[in-house]
């Protein structure tokens, strides 16, 4: 299993049930993992390509797409921030 | 140093009498607390709420507070930064710094709030009458930070 974590906007469009998902098929990198919630999820892949999004793996900044995912990773992922 | 993120109404005028309790060490305190307003640019604001990522949001304000502590040669630093659902005229966050003088205390005050509009994993969502919006950082954000870096201002 991956948790998923959707933050800021994405988490309007995201659906609960892919909070905890098994590691689809053929998913090996972030990149992988991001085509494949595109394709999932049209309205999400929209939104994501909409805007710069950050990845954080297992709490830690992901610089790469081609960073591995694998079972048991917390994957979160970011829309640009606006505290303050 | 201390971080911390609430999702209660604080009292920042407590929150700095406790920061600066028993210290002798610093010759300038400096704070800054920002407040929900009633009405943006975007309408009126009924109620805000703010997202957080747990851990990573507290991880990524200290390690901005601690950068700007080195760079400044701040004694301590104070953040205190509201999460879930706030109403107008309710305190969202507050800066504090505890320096040896004054312009160091300042200059970190103000660049910690420049990062925390732009770097902290933060998202604000506004509701009012005319429904609700996520806010993203404006340009004039983006640019003061790159000022602010850069020793512009």
């Amino acid at each position: 299993m991956i948790r998923l974590v959707f933050l800021g906007k994405f988490g309007d469009v995201a659906p609960a049930g892919l909070a905890e998902i098994s590691l689809p098929g053929g998913v090996r990198t972030l990149g992988d993992l991001q085509s494949w919630l595109a394709r999932q999820q049209p309205l999400l892949g929209r939104a994501m390509a909409a805007t710069r999004t950050r990845l954080i793996v297992n709490q830690c900044v992901a610089h790469d797409l081609s960073c591995p995912v694998a079972d048991g990773d917390e994957i979160a992922f970011l829309p640009p921030m606006s505290g303050g | 140093m201390q971080v911390r993120l609430t999702d209660r109404i604080f009292d920042p005028q407590a929150e700095t009498a406790a920061f600066t309790a028993g210290r002798d060490d610093a010759g300038a305190l400096v704070s800054f607390v920002g407040t929900c307003r009633a009405a943006t640019d975007g309408g009126a604001v009924e109620e805000l709420r703010i997202d957080h990522y747990p851990g990573f949001t507290e991880k990524e304000i200290t390690r901005l507070a601690q950068e700007i502590s080195r760079r400044f040669d701040c004694p301590d630093l104070l953040v205190v930064h509201r999460v879930g659902r706030i109403r107008p005229g309710e305190a969202i966050v507050l800066v504090a710094a505890l320096s040896v003088h004054r312009a160091k205390a300042f200059e970190a005050v103000k660049l910690l709030m420049d990062y925390l509009k732009t770097d902290a994993p933060l998202w604000k969502k506004e509701s009012g009458p005319d429904g609700a919006r996520w806010i993203e950082p404006r340009d004039e954000d983006h640019a003061r930070r790159i000022a602010a870096e850069k020793g512009w201002v």
